[in-house]
């Protein structure tokens, strides 16, 4: 059913610089939240694109296999693992009575289910993927990061109080559910291919990443100097990282490639 | 406040429930999406979505009311929304695409005994939702239906016993309990997860109980009561952030 499986094929990108991308930039992001009241939730959310960006590389080394159901349900299920894993994670950071314990509880909870899962695929199902452990991991991991930068961004804390009332119990959780799902799993699942190039699908996934942003700025308030903030540099970021992805793909496009860019008028 | 240990043992029930319902849907993937293939021309995780976040509205929406009438509001609304899904599709299939409801995978429709060999497209595994593969949709649908509302009712009764998930925010001037929110996302995690691994063991596409796949159901819903245990420990601890 998957045209993606071939797998396995090197990749333009190092998948230790995303992870690294991912797990530095996002945790820095989500970690300074408290700090200041405008750019702590900006910084926030932009640690959420870099795990967004990790996210995706992460989803394309795994799918790339050809899971026979598509690349959106392993998306799903990863933000799903890290929704239930950050909420886990901050009430342990409750629990044992400091806060900042909470992002990595999360993150650590979600990857040990993400590992769960992968065993459960590989041993029972007969999945036969090689990279499904490490990668159902990073892209739980990722999830979780994603999802506790962006409900840092609205609530403007990290604590378990400020992310209930302002961003679970308000029901955005379940619009970040699917927004990250689609940021996450859309690059790939629109680039793949036999001359999927990584580089383009990354910057695919930065422009989602950033148009989450956006949309996460308008949760946050637009008329607030914290949501207005995040909506415009999110907005200008996906304009920029989409007409960086339009120009990579018309360039790669196969006439293209083949012949060139076409002369300019005035070149005739 | 609940019993934790009923709630993991409730949650892993509903996991079950939900990993084996999907093994009857008639997920048809992308050969469906072209008539070539019987079923949904969808993925496992989009039939999930429709379904279980209908389950789910419908579920909450009885909330406070004794556990079998949450559970069947559940397996109604998820029965309906797949039903629907099922109906529409058929609709396009039989008048957009022009082909004829028709299963490769039997000879004869199991439920109906009309013939199915002469129907099916040559070079194709059959089109659109046949009788047995929408009353096996429907089944599917009542089981992810009440799995759903099982989780949700677990999670619910766990939190709503605790000051500070119980005490209703006001936003914009609509009153909101946090505890009937976390345990709707948790159930709609809990659907995803089910729902997925059930898929992976299909290995995408199934037609319903008469599939020759619908056998692996059993390596299906142990993986998923692993899954669901792993899933409803973690979610155990969330009841210990009250203390905020």
């Amino acid at each position: 059913m998957s045209v993606a499986a071939g797998g396995g094929s090197e990749s333009a990108v190092n998948p230790k610089m995303t992870a690294g991308i991912g797990i530095v930039g996002g945790l820095i992001g989500v970690y300074l939240t408290p700090f200041h009241p405008v750019l702590g939730p900006l910084l926030a959310s932009l640690g959420a694109v870099c795990a967004i960006i990790w996210g995706a590389d992460a989803i394309a080394r795994v799918a790339s296999y050809g899971l026979g159901t598509g690349v959106p349900s392993i998306g799903y299920m990863s933000v799903a693992v890290g929704v239930v894993g950050v909420l886990a994670g901050l009430a342990c950071g409750v629990m044992l009575g400091n806060v900042f314990l909470g992002p990595i509880l999360g993150v650590i909870l979600s990857a040990i289910i993400g590992a769960v899962i992968a065993i459960l695929g590989k041993k029972i199902v007969g999945m036969k993927i090689p990279v499904l452990l490490t990668g159902t991991m990073e892209l739980t991991a990722a999830s979780a990061i994603s999802v506790i930068g962006f409900s840092a961004a609205i609530a403007g804390g990290i604590g378990m109080a400020p992310i209930v009332s302002s961003v679970v119990a308000t029901g955005f959780i379940a619009l970040l559910f699917i927004m990250n799902t689609m940021a996450i799993q859309h690059p790939f699942n629109a680039c793949l291919g036999p001359q999927e190039n990584r580089v383009r699908t990354l910057k695919l996934a930065a422009s989602t990443g950033f148009i989450s942003m956006a949309i996460v700025g308008i949760l946050g308030g637009l008329f607030t100097a914290k949501g207005a903030v995040i909506a415009i540099i999110g907005a200008i970021a996906w304009f920029i990282t989409i007409k960086m992805f339009l120009k990579a793909s018309k360039e790669e496009a196969a006439s293209v490639a083949w012949s060139g860019m076409w002369p300019k008028e005035e070149e005739l | 406040m609940m019993d934790p240990l009923l709630m993991i043992g409730a949650v892993t029930v509903a996991g079950v429930l939900i990993g084996g319902g999907v093994h009857f849907l008639p997920v048809g993937g992308a050969p469906a999406a072209i008539a070539t293939a019987t079923g949904v021309g969808t993925g496992t995780a989009m039939l999930a979505a429709g379904s279980a976040m209908t389950g789910l509205i419908t579920a909450a929406a009885m909330t406070g009311s004794p556990l079998w009438l949450i559970l069947a509001a559940g397996a109604v609304g998820s029965m309906l929304m797949i039903g629907i899904t099922m109906l529409v599709g058929n609709w396009v299939y039989v008048w957009g695409v022009g082909t004829v409801p028709a299963s490769a995978k039997v000879e004869t429709d199991p439920l109906t005994k009309y013939n199915q060999e002469k129907y099916v497209t040559p070079g194709t595994e059959g089109h659109g939702i046949p009788t047995v593969c929408y009353v096996s949709g429907i089944i599917g649908g009542l089981l992810g239906g009440v799995g759903g509302g099982l989780a949700y009712w677990a999670m619910y009764e766990s939190l709503i016993g605790i000051t500070s998930f119980a005490t209703p925010l006001k936003y914009v001037g609509v009153e909101l309990v946090p505890a009937a929110m976390i345990a709707g996302i948790f159930a709609l995690g809990l659907f995803f997860v089910n729902a997925v691994i059930a898929s992976y063991n299909i290995g995408g596409t199934i037609e319903g109980f008469h599939d020759p796949k619908f056998k692996r159901i059993p390596k299906g819903a142990l993986a998923c009561l692993i899954a669901s245990l792993a899933t409803g420990i973690v979610g155990v601890l969330i009841m210990n952030g009250g203390a905020f």
